[in-house]
């Protein structure tokens, strides 16, 4: 169990991993529970498209907001902003925690000074992160293609794992992006201030560029952007939207290793 | 315990196990370490000295490339510790000032995981030096006391049997007994022609153990020397108490002589070489009473602290 850097990292974020399971199975519960009235209430329909149209750009999950529909109600109250929160909380956290959580406690100086090399360290450090995004995205699809099922809410298997992937990628950008600060300097508040910064505002300016003309172009830019346009619940997985994601995760974790390699450990 | 001609015979082969040159650190303001040149030879203890805060984890934090030197170079075993790092540190046992664990592992998990680092199958020596040390290797680390935690410490580091053991205050929270244990395990270390490079900031610690040492001050190395020649230049102290004290400077420029403090009309004074300049000067005042103190180490290394001893060249 303690075989690798890799194996401790997966060690100790298992009784993580336990409680961010139990939370996922019960939100999905909870959510999949109410969607029958949901559905038999198609006056809701008429009321959300009477919404400004700004308010259905932050509740919209690709394509129109349309509540009654099982892939409809997935996007706007889980997928639009709950499940991809969740996922980047919690990838964040790790991220920020990969290199800076052992320097602050003080444990890297002594596990540096063993033959591993810093490049391999944050390595599988942030395999660690990612393999814990993959578990949680595993456990939410596992739940809802159950929950799905129970209430016949009309969403395939491959699609609930397409929309599940696109979140995780979503996380595991921003996740990357507090790994890279949290190596780069050691500080690990620093590392979750500034990701979940970035999240924000990359959140914001997607969801204002249906307001705002000139955020247009900076929208494309935005991870939640491609996420939310791939309409995954509808469409399946998008490889063409899940390149911002991925080019994110790949510069920031890139930057990170090589910054984490050239400074000097506190 | 090799002999001295032994060890030179060894050091001759292959080497300095520690080679450092003008080796520099700048922090903001003057911390840091400067220009440090010294060397560390095979098969002997290494005692580095200096008063909290001198630069001795800066210099320790350089040797295993924790941290870049600004200037100058170290060699470890003859290589770079940036380069060849996992080639350095495969040969090396640290045991850190400030050791810090994982909390929620118990001893044996935390010796295996560093021992799966290392590459090893079980736990080399570990078991057997856990119990020479009286180590619970199934307690959690943080239900352990300092002095059992500091045992982790040492059983890490000697566990695979390094050819080098960094050592940074390692005696710190240690009982006396177990102190014993850990001065046979830096002798048998040395005996089988390995190095322990120890830092300490009091002498005593070090001094049983140590085949040189080394004082550092305010970063800078005030003297490399054998512990030997160290305890031939100790100096001795004299106190004398005077009827009336003796103006200032009464007592400069006496050969050998330095004067170290005044309490109201005693003097004391620090004696290096002959006596005979001291008592004749003193002889011109009414000297009450006369105490001398026999040499000592400990005080030497202080007054280098100070930045009073005499400068390494």
């Amino acid at each position: 169990m303690l075989g690798s850097v890799l194996l401790k990292g997966l060690h100790d974020l298992r009784r993580g991993f336990a409680w961010w399971s139990l939370g996922l199975a019960g939100l999905v519960a909870m959510m999949v529970s109410v969607y029958p009235t949901v559905r038999d209430s198609p006056e809701l329909n008429r009321l959300v498209e009477d919404y400004p149209e700004a308010l259905k750009a932050f509740i919209a999950f690709g394509g129109s907001v349309d509540y009654v529909s099982g892939p409809g109600y997935l996007g706007s109250e889980l997928y639009s902003f709950m499940v991809p929160l969740l996922f980047i909380v919690c990838a964040v956290g790790n991220g920020a925690g990969a290199i800076a959580g052992e320097e602050e406690s003080g444990t890297l100086d002594l596990l540096l000074a063993h033959p591993i090399a810093r490049r391999r360290l944050a390595v599988e450090k942030l395999g660690a992160m990612a393999l814990q995004l993959v578990g949680l995205g595993t456990v939410l699809w596992l739940a809802l293609v159950v929950g799905s099922a129970i209430v016949g809410m009309g969403v395939s298997a491959v699609n609930l794992a397409a929309a599940t992937a696109g979140a995780a990628l979503l996380a595991l950008a921003f996740g990357a992006i507090a790994f890279m600060v949290g190596a780069a300097t050691g500080h690990r508040a620093l590392a979750i201030g500034l990701a979940t910064a970035a999240a924000v505002a990359a959140y914001l300016v997607n969801s204002l560029a249906a307001l705002v003309h000139l955020l247009h172009g900076p929208q494309k830019f935005s991870p939640f952007y491609h996420y939310a346009a791939a309409d995954p619940l509808r469409q399946g997985f998008a490889l063409d939207h899940s390149l911002v994601p991925i080019a994110i995760a790949v510069v920031a974790a890139v930057a990170g290793v090589l910054l984490f390699e050239r400074r000097d450990v506190a | 315990m090799p002999r001295p001609w032994q060890r030179r015979i060894v050091a001759a082969m292959s080497g300095p196990v520690v080679h450092a040159e003008l080796l520099t650190k700048r922090y903001h303001g003057d911390r840091g370490v400067h220009e440090l040149t010294f060397e560390v030879g095979w098969g002997e203890v290494f005692g580095y000295l200096g008063p909290n805060g001198a630069g001795k984890t800066t210099t320790i934090r350089l040797l295993l490339d924790l941290i870049r030197p600004t200037a100058g170079r170290v060699e470890v075993f003859g290589l770079d510790p940036r380069r060849d790092a996992l080639a350095i540190r495969r040969r090396v046992g640290y045991l850190p000032g400030d050791l810090r664990l994982y909390e929620r592992l118990t001893g044996r998990e935390q010796l295996r995981y560093f021992a799966s680092l290392r590459g090893m199958d079980g736990l080399g020596e570990g078991l057997r030096l856990a119990g020479r040390l009286e180590l619970d290797l199934d307690r959690r680390i943080r239900a352990l006391s300092k002095g059992n935690r500091q045992k982790v410490g040492l059983v890490q580091a000697f566990m695979h049997r390094p050819d080098l053991l960094v050592l940074d205050e390692p005696t710190s929270g240690l009982d006396p007994l177990v102190q014993q244990v850990f001065h046979e395990l830096v002798a048998e270390t040395t005996g089988a022609g390995r190095t322990v490079f120890v830092s300490s900031h009091v002498l005593s610690e070090v001094q049983r153990i140590a085949d040189r040492v080394a004082v550092l001050r305010e970063g800078r190395l005030e003297l490399v020397e054998s512990v030997e020649t160290l305890r031939a230049r100790a100096f001795t102290r004299v106190e004398a108490g005077f009827a009336a004290a003796p103006p200032a400077g009464a007592f400069d420029g006496l050969p050998g002589v330095r004067e170290l403090e005044r309490r109201g009309t005693t003097v004391l004074f620090a004696l290096e070489g002959p006596a005979d300049p001291l008592v004749k000067s003193l002889a011109r005042f009414e000297v009450l009473a006369i105490d001398v103190h026999e040499a000592d180490l400990e005080d030497l290394v202080l007054a280098l602290y100070r930045g009073a001893g005499p400068r390494a060249r």
